[in-house]
């Protein structure tokens, strides 16, 4: 398994897109940090900005979904499943060293992300605001960043596991893909009507869609009231979904004749 | 069976409702080198595949050096090597980490040198398979399947999309490798270039097995003719069946030839009763011939 992973990782390694992601993410971080230091009417409090990693969280989902479904997708796009499928190895190995890939590559994002967003801070907000302010609902500025760290990252593998699942049922980038960011923003389009169902059908509090606010959840207790569910039963629910659509995911690779 | 490193037996494919396989057994010898062939759509890849444990199949029983393959079990797959329909390149590495990515740990620097060596692929091997041609990639789906020197190597069409030359390299590759040891199993539809190389041969028509046999019997099998043009064929042909020569049914004037047959005689014989002979060519039937007319012969009825 280890040496499946390594493969898996010199893969990604050897492609170029994986470096211009990673400058691009930098890039865009130090563009929003630097609006923020001198135009905070327009760009708001450098806390909020630093609490969402200078729109860093944002841009890891993108590059993940992108980065999920392409880890599948270009073996069937460039033939090469089959040298993949007929080593030694099982089926379930190759794609469970694609999903641990993938993982180590996520908390490579939200590590760099981190890590910048630190220096950002340092370097143009020292004297702005402490990391041990108050933020929100009695959370200090880093713990609120932190906070919002675990939620986003537990709902981004609940959608990436289901780009992986699609990027497998159609063997194409693009469907995944879009499928993958239309999923993850349309809650902000349809989360108002979602919560007037929720009050008349209270059952519909287990969609997939709902768990999607838990790093809104995470930060301020009110968002419960909209949810009806507890921050743990969202937890749960997330690795819930996550588990069931990478579970489909290893049945119908499994099943794939290539 | 010590001797059979491939066994398949009484396999059966569906694809849907259509049956692609039917009843297939076959084994292959170490060793020897197995030419797979049949029409376009016969199921040569189908087969190869479900060999590599590819694809599942409805019944059969398919072993690998004694152990059993299929997408559940592959075990058997460490001792081969494989390269199917077309090779599965990743644009963004080079063709040297192609071979890094994909051989064995245990398989060191030079061996990937010494195929990269032979297959003649050093000028460009460091360069990224994206600017590669159809057969610079060809040669390097060759090199993936031989780099971690297999036991047991299944090549699909190896011959797409290679020069002259290149056909030339890898015959002489292969050629090598099964004297040491190494068995392959190879379809083409290129059959004078595969007619060079492999010893058996597995014939498969819409599904079935329709042929095995091993080169020697069929060439053996075939007709032997001496095909001569002179200055008078109608006259020639009365001398020779009046001399007890078995004739070809045909147009031109063939002499099948048997042990008994010598050109020296047929010659004499003609020349003696005046007539000029302005050529003489021996012609064996080749391996297209005899596949053709097997496959005309339409022993598999679809059903």
């Amino acid at each position: 398994m280890i040496t499946l992973v390594k493969q898996e990782t010199f893969k990604l390694l050897h492609k170029k897109s994986t470096y211009a992601v990673s400058a691009t993410l930098l890039i865009i971080m130090t563009i929003y940090a630097v609006l923020t230091k001198n135009y905070p009417k327009y760009w708001g409090a450098p806390q909020g900005q630093f609490v969402g990693m200078f729109t860093g969280a944002t841009w890891i989902v993108f590059f993940m979904i992108a980065a999920c479904s392409s880890i599948i997708a270009m073996e069937f796009q460039y033939g090469t499943i089959k040298e993949l499928l007929y080593r030694k190895y099982y089926r379930g190995q190759i794609l469970v060293s694609k999903w641990i890939t993938m993982l180590l590559y996520s908390i490579y994002f939200y590590v760099l992300a981190f890590v910048w967003s630190l220096l950002l801070k340092v370097v143009l907000f020292n004297d702005k605001f402490q990391l041990s302010d108050t933020y929100q609902s009695g959370h200090s500025v880093i713990e609120a960043q932190w906070l919002g760290i675990i939620g986003t990252f537990l709902t981004v593998w609940l959608v990436l596991s289901l780009v992986l699942l699609l990027a497998n049922i159609f063997k194409s980038t693009a469907a995944a893909i879009s499928i993958g960011i239309i999923g993850y923003f349309a809650l902000s389009i349809i989360s108002n009507v979602m919560f007037l169902l929720m009050q008349k059908w209270e059952w519909l509090k287990w969609n997939p869609l709902n768990m999607m606010n838990l790093p809104q959840q995470l930060l301020s207790d009110s968002v419960h009231k909209m949810t009806l569910l507890s921050t743990p039963e969202m937890v749960c629910g997330s690795l819930v979904y996550t588990a069931i659509f990478m579970a489909i995911s290893y049945v119908v690779f499994k099943r794939r004749s290539v | 069976m010590a001797d059979t490193i491939l066994n398949v037996e009484h396999l059966n494919k569906n694809f849907g409702k259509k049956q692609v396989l039917k009843d297939v057994s076959f084994s292959v010898q170490t060793g020897h080198i197995v030419g797979l062939v049949g029409p376009n759509g016969a199921g040569k890849s189908t087969i190869m595949k479900a060999v590599l444990g590819l694809f599942n199949y409805a019944s059969g029983k398919i072993t690998i050096d004694g152990d059993p393959v299929s997408p559940t079990s592959h075990k058997a797959m460490d001792k081969v090597g494989a390269l199917i329909e077309y090779p599965g390149i990743y644009p963004f590495l080079t063709g040297y980490q192609h071979l890094q990515l994909f051989s064995k740990d245990s398989t060191s620097k030079d061996q990937i040198m010494d195929i990269v060596d032979k297959m003649k692929m050093d000028s460009y091997i460091n360069r990224k398979a994206k600017t590669y041609s159809l057969g610079m990639k060809q040669k390097l789906g060759i090199a993936l399947a031989l780099v971690d020197r297999p036991k047991f190597v299944i090549l699909d069409e190896p011959m797409n999309g290679l020069d002259p030359q290149a056909n030339k390299d890898l015959r002489t590759i292969i050629l090598d490798l099964a004297k040491q040891g190494t068995t392959f199993l190879i379809s083409s539809h290129i059959l004078s270039e595969l007619e060079k190389l492999i010893d058996d041969l597995v014939v498969i028509d819409k599904g079935q097995i329709v042929y095995t046999e091993s080169m020697a019997n069929l060439e053996s099998g075939g007709k032997k003719l001496l095909v001569l043009k002179t200055s008078d064929d109608a006259k020639a042909k009365d001398l020779l069946a009046q001399n007890n020569y078995q004739l070809d049914d045909g147009d031109k004037l063939a002499v099948i030839e048997n042990d008994q047959t010598k050109m020296a005689d047929v010659i004499k014989l003609l020349s003696d009763n005046d007539i000029e002979i302005e050529d003489v060519q021996h012609v064996h039937s080749d391996l297209e011939t005899s596949l053709l007319n097997l496959l005309k012969n339409d022993k598999v009825k679809e059903s």
